[in-house]
């Protein structure tokens, strides 16, 4: 199940230069750009692992471009996104955030229903990738 | 959802009742029409935009420009800009007469509908912005190879024009042949595209400016 989160992901996957063309977007319009990076693409796990500090100072796209690539090489089966945070008064919210890396498999969701007291039922989702043997999902 | 028609003390109490129960409040503006577009007696609309987004309403549509709904593109950025803005300039062709100063007031998101598609993308970005919401309903649902078909449709386009956008391209006048080029590779965007590519709606807006710009010598 190919995951449609964030901007452009119903695009082909950018090219490094793509990548870098938003970034610098980004950096026009004053955004802090951080790097994330997660296993979990679960709809409602909007915090992903941070791939360092966001780069509040880094004015340059090739840089972060660099760390981007980086935290690919790193987590190769993982998914990586940018994140540009538009902190300015009224807004403070993410403005923009992509995916710029997926895994080769991305197993997609189940839908658990569970039955509550007096025959209520709730449902959830829960993703595939997460079903794998015990300590396999954290480094060791 | 609410209208216009309750009333705006109800709509007051509504916007209570949604922030107390976690829900967002959309309202639809049903019967706008028969005072704001009356120009002899009435209330314009962005007087309305004004009144609802210190009552606490969440989304409101605020006309389209290029749907079937008419709008004037200087009127509807009036709007816009009073739902919208922290601090709202005078901008007599815009029709705001004044400056205001909204403080930390929180905005109102403003919604697009009716009658628009996947091939106005470009056309919807360039005058309504990014901070809108765009509802794409006949153009979804009405989608040839099915409904998931026409969001798709409606997302790659949305998302072209962004990354055009953001790449510093001249989205508006590329815009077509972005859609034509990504339409080789998304068979919805080319149904959509084959559907609704040349329906346009070319009437007269009846939202007009009060105060017109005219060119004046440089000083």
């Amino acid at each position: 199940m190919y995951i449609t989160q964030g901007t452009f992901s119903y695009l082909p996957p950018l090219t490094d230069d793509q990548i870098k063309a938003q970034v610098k977007y980004c950096l026009d319009n004053g955004w802090a750009v951080s790097v994330e990076y997660t296993d979990d693409p679960h709809p409602r796990n909007f915090l992903w692992d941070m791939w360092g500090l966001p780069m509040f100072d880094m004015r340059d796209p090739a840089a972060i471009l660099l760390e981007i690539n980086r935290c690919r090489e790193a987590n190769p089966q993982k998914y990586v996104r940018v994140n540009a945070y538009d902190a300015t008064l009224g807004r403070q919210t993410t403005a923009l955030q992509y995916i710029v890396q997926r895994p080769d498999n991305e197993p997609g969701f189940r839908l658990e229903r569970q039955e509550g007291h007096d025959r209520q039922i709730r449902y959830t989702l829960h993703p595939y990738s997460l079903d794998r043997p015990a300590g396999e999902r954290y480094p060791k | 959802m609410q209208d216009l028609t309750v009333g705006y003390t109800a709509m007051t109490s509504m916007s209570k009742w949604a922030r107390k129960n976690g829900m967002i409040l959309h309202l639809h503006r049903a019967g706008h029409g028969t005072y704001t577009r009356q120009k002899s007696h009435g209330v314009s609309f962005r007087v309305i935009s004004k009144w609802v987004r210190l009552l606490g309403v969440d989304h409101v549509h605020a006309g389209t420009v290029v749907g079937k709904l008419e709008g004037d593109p200087s009127m509807i950025a009036g709007y816009y800009d009073t739902l919208r803005q922290g601090f709202t300039e005078t901008n007599l062709a815009r029709g705001i007469y004044f400056d205001q100063d909204w403080a930390s007031m929180p905005g109102v998101m403003p919604v697009a509908s009716g009658g628009i598609h996947a091939g106005q993308a470009h056309e919807l970005l360039h005058y309504l912005g990014e901070d809108v919401v765009l509802q794409f309903g006949g153009g979804t649902i009405g989608h040839p190879m099915g409904i998931e078909a026409g969001a798709t449709a409606n997302r790659v386009a949305v998302e072209l024009m962004i990354q055009a956008r953001n790449e510093g391209k001249d989205y508006l006048r590329e815009g077509p042949d972005l859609l034509r080029k990504a339409a080789k590779w998304c068979a919805p965007l080319r149904a959509a595209l084959d559907v609704w590519g040349d329906i346009s709606f070319n009437y007269e807006s009846t939202d007009t400016p009060d105060v017109l710009p005219t060119a004046t010598p440089a000083q």
